[in-house]
């Protein structure tokens, strides 16, 4: 069987991906519990992902994990029955548990080495929580490890004890084809207790007739067992919908969770749950449709009817990354191609009332809603950046031994998946820095009268067309003479220079800059905040600095949201064509002979109502160009940065406003000062993507010094 | 009698239509299944079998199965069978 086509293959790649979930779902319910959430849901969530991530493991007999998670399962198990109430360090060591669960999926994903010293380490400490029980699960777990899992059978709950359930359970064809083992199920049902299995296999043709991936045989069970009818459920959980399920308790008083709808037994809908009859004494329930993620108390749930329906349809459908990249590029060149037609049209002189010019028109606002549907494929929350981010500041707390408390903000604030991935090695980098450089010790935070927990905070929002992305901290913000000294005793900013509080921090992006006088082993090896900086660069980012003594520092990073597509302005430039990106511009002026004045020679203001804002020559500062005596009569750009400040651009005209398609320069052009990157235009020309704070930042700079220059640039930015 | 049929380790979803191939093949004479290696063995394999010993008992021929390990015996008997009802076919 080729690697391609190997159905297992891709259901476990499936199966991780649905890991990834369910891990977030784990992290955000341990959040909750940290924060004293006591909603038994809220505990049934983390016992269902860490179940669930187990169940799937077994399927594919990763053994580690099983083996973790089972035990990492049972303690979770304990604090749903109310057995066990988590104090601040066992929930360190949920968190740490949870952590080392999805080093262990990442491991089996990746086929890399299991990490088994820290699995033996957390498996002891869990086992400590857990006492003298743990001797009956281990015997439990260790049967059958690839593949099993186990219910514990000391569930207190409403049903009474040994009660005895009918169950017929025919699966159907999807329940192979998402990797489900009738047999597996089998087993956990006999686990649960005495269990009397018959298989049924009269529809079973000969094997001349046979499909030998289609379900011809069904199983009638009789099960005598302690355990609750919903614990029996709990093992077809993951095969909900995809086999018919009948269990019929023959037990009394279990009538907690009748169905709503009477529906008469033995009606068979494919793929469909069927639903026996109750009667007040044998109350059944169908199994309720749940997705594991949001998989709620069984008892609790709601039963619904299935009767009649389709399978509930999948919300999600899993798109391979690279189609979605096809089907992006391809928009791109629907832009491209619809600028095109609309150039030669207007070229043909047709008039713009003319059914062509109308449908064009039509066909433009089409091809930008495609856009933004196809972007929209691409954005994700940057929750589960963040969720990544609560981890690094455990561990980085945890290893500069200082209370540190992450508070996240606009956690569904969706961003280019492109750029999640990227953000991740700048974040954590930063979120280290603010943990370890940022915020003070306890005792020094307590001497100055805060609170003995830091606290850092993580912000992703939108902001006109853009992502903010803020790292805030409330430590003792940058002690600014120690930067400047140290910037000196490196040989980075000459003894007697002038810093502004701005250029001060700003020297911390500096390559080789390190201000941790003990270099620890989070931070402060002096390859930081410049790499940092210039992988946000790398994004079209920006990253800017703000701190005050004694209150903290924050970081923002502002990122498109998109880095395939720009709204851009198209201006004429001594005869050169290029692009800035439309959010930046802020109005357009033409240029009387008044308005502009004299700072000092080759430095311009122009006056904008009633205040003075620098101008540049677009044309000159690029190079295409020498000074002009007059700009008078030009028309002028007046821009406005990610910092607040503004700039004049002098150019020589505008073409159009109109979206872009990104395209970046590949590594074999030098980055260019100021170009960002380029695009083709209707015309087939190929027009550059200019970057105005960069532009801005590489004019003239009256100390001309190369360091002042990168500083500058960054102040300006 | 021919050789033995070896099964593979796992009998899951990807072995169930090799091992109908297989079994298809060797319909006309009587079949002996060597399940020693065995550690997982699926429903669909199951069937297989199953409509193999089925189609061979009608044919007046018959399956066995051979080096049948603790492990088989205790995960056919979770699904409702022995070694001895596998091959006895269809119920």
């Amino acid at each position: 069987m080729s690697e391609q086509n190997d159905p297992m293959a891709e259901i476990r790649a499936s199966f991780f991906i649905e890991c990834e979930e369910l891990l977030e779902a784990l992290q955000d319910g341990l959040q909750e519990l940290d924060e004293g959430g006591d909603d038994p849901e809220t505990i049934n969530v983390v016992f269902r992902a860490v179940h669930s991530i187990k169940g799937g493991a077994g399927a594919f007999g990763l053994e580690a994990l099983v083996r973790f998670a089972h035990r990492f399962e049972t303690v979770m198990d304990e604090v749903r029955g109310g057995r066990m109430t988590p104090d601040a360090d066992t929930m360190k060591l949920f968190f740490l548990a949870a952590d080392h669960v999805s080093d262990l999926v990442r491991a089996c994903r990746d086929e890399a080495p299991i990490p088994e010293s820290t699995s033996e380490e957390l498996l002891a400490r869990l086992d400590e929580l857990l006492g003298d029980e743990v001797e009956t699960e281990e015997a439990d777990a260790s049967d059958f490890t690839p593949l099993g899992f186990s219910m514990s059978l000391d569930l207190p709950d409403l049903e009474p004890e040994g009660s005895t359930f009918e169950i017929r359970f025919k699966p159907e064809q999807e329940l192979f084809a998402t990797g489900n083992e009738p047999a597996t199920l089998l087993r956990n049902l006999c686990a649960l207790g005495e269990a009397t299995v018959r298989c049924n296999s009269s529809e079973l043709p000969d094997l001349e007739d046979l499909a030998a991936e289609a379900p011809y045989i069904e199983w009638n069970i009789t099960l005598k067992t302690e355990a609750a009818e919903a614990e029996v459920r709990d093992i077809f959980e993951f095969v909900d919908g995809l086999c018919v399920l009948e269990i019929t308790s023959t037990s009394p008083d279990a009538g907690d969770d009748v169905p709503d709808v009477d529906i008469d037994a033995g009606i068979e809908v494919p793929a469909v749950l069927e639903v026996v009859a109750p009667s007040p004494s044998q109350p059944s329930a169908p199994v309720s449709k749940k997705s594991t993620k949001d998989s709620g108390e069984e008892a609790g749930g709601e039963p619904e009817s299935k009767k009649g329906t389709a399978p509930a349809a999948k919300s999600v459908v899993r798109v391979d990354l690279e189609r979605i990249e096809r089907l992006v590029n391809l928009v791109g060149e629907l832009v491209i191609n619809q600028a095109m037609l609309s150039q030669s049209l207007d070229q043909a002189g047709l008039s713009p009332h003319s059914d062509a010019m109308n449908g064009l028109e039509e066909f433009q606002r089409l091809t930008r809603d495609i856009q933004d549907s196809v972007m929209m494929i691409r954005a994700q929350p940057v929750k589960s950046l963040f969720q990544r981010m609560s981890r690094i500041v455990r561990e980085a707390s945890a290893a500069v031994e200082k209370d540190v408390r992450l508070v996240t903000e606009g956690e569904a604030t969706e961003v280019d998946k492109t750029v999640i991935e990227r953000l991740a090695d700048p974040l954590t980098h930063m979120i280290r820095n603010a943990v370890d450089h940022g915020l003070e010790k306890s005792d020094t935070r307590l001497a100055n009268g805060k609170s003995r927990a830091g606290t850092v905070t993580l912000m992703a929002a939108h902001r006109s067309g853009r992502v903010i992305i803020e790292v805030t901290d409330d430590g003792a913000g940058i002690n600014r003479e120690r930067v400047f000294e140290i910037a000196v005793a490196k040989g980075l900013v000459p003894p007697d220079a002038q810093l502004s509080d701005g250029e001060i921090d700003n020297l911390l992006f500096l390559p080789g800059f390190s201000t941790a006088s003990q270099v620890s082993a989070l931070s402060g090896r002096g390859v930081g905040m410049d790499v940092v900086k210039t992988s946000i660069q790398s994004l079209g980012g920006r990253i800017t600095i703000s701190s005050e003594a004694g209150k903290g520092t924050k970081f923002s990073i502002s990122l498109p949201l998109t880095l395939a597509v720009l709204d851009g302005m198209v201006v004429n430039v001594a005869g050169e064509t290029l692009v800035l990106p439309l959010n930046v511009v802020v109005e357009t002026l033409s240029l009387g002979p008044e308005d502009v004045q004299m700072l000092r020679p080759g430095a311009y203001v122009v006056r904008v109502r009633g205040g003075f804002v620098p101008l540049y020559d677009l044309g000159v500062m690029l190079g295409y160009r020498a000074h002009r005596k007059t700009d008078a009569g030009a028309i002028v750009l007046l821009i406005s940065l990610d910092d607040g400040s503004r700039a004049a651009l002098v150019i020589d005209g505008i073409q159009d406003q109109r979206q872009v398609v990104i395209k970046g320069l590949d590594d074999s052009f030098y980055r260019a000062p100021g170009i960002a990157a380029a695009t083709i235009l209707g015309d087939g020309q190929i027009a550059l993507i200019l970057d105005p704070a960069d532009v801005i930042a590489g004019m003239g700079n009256p100390r001309g010094a190369d360091i002042m220059l990168s500083e500058r640039k960054i102040a300006n930015e | 009698m021919t050789e033995p049929l070896v099964l593979q380790q796992k009998l899951d979803l990807p072995a169930a239509a090799p091992l109908a191939e297989e079994l298809k093949a060797r319909l006309d004479s009587d079949v002996v299944v060597d399940v020693g290696q065995v550690t997982q063995i699926g429903a669909l394999c199951l069937q297989v079998l199953l409509s193999a010993a089925t189609s061979l008992k009608a044919a007046d021929h018959s399956m066995s199965l051979i080096n049948v390990n603790d492990r088989v015996v205790e995960q056919l008997a979770q699904m409702g069978f022995s070694p001895e009802t596998v091959a006895e076919g269809r119920v």
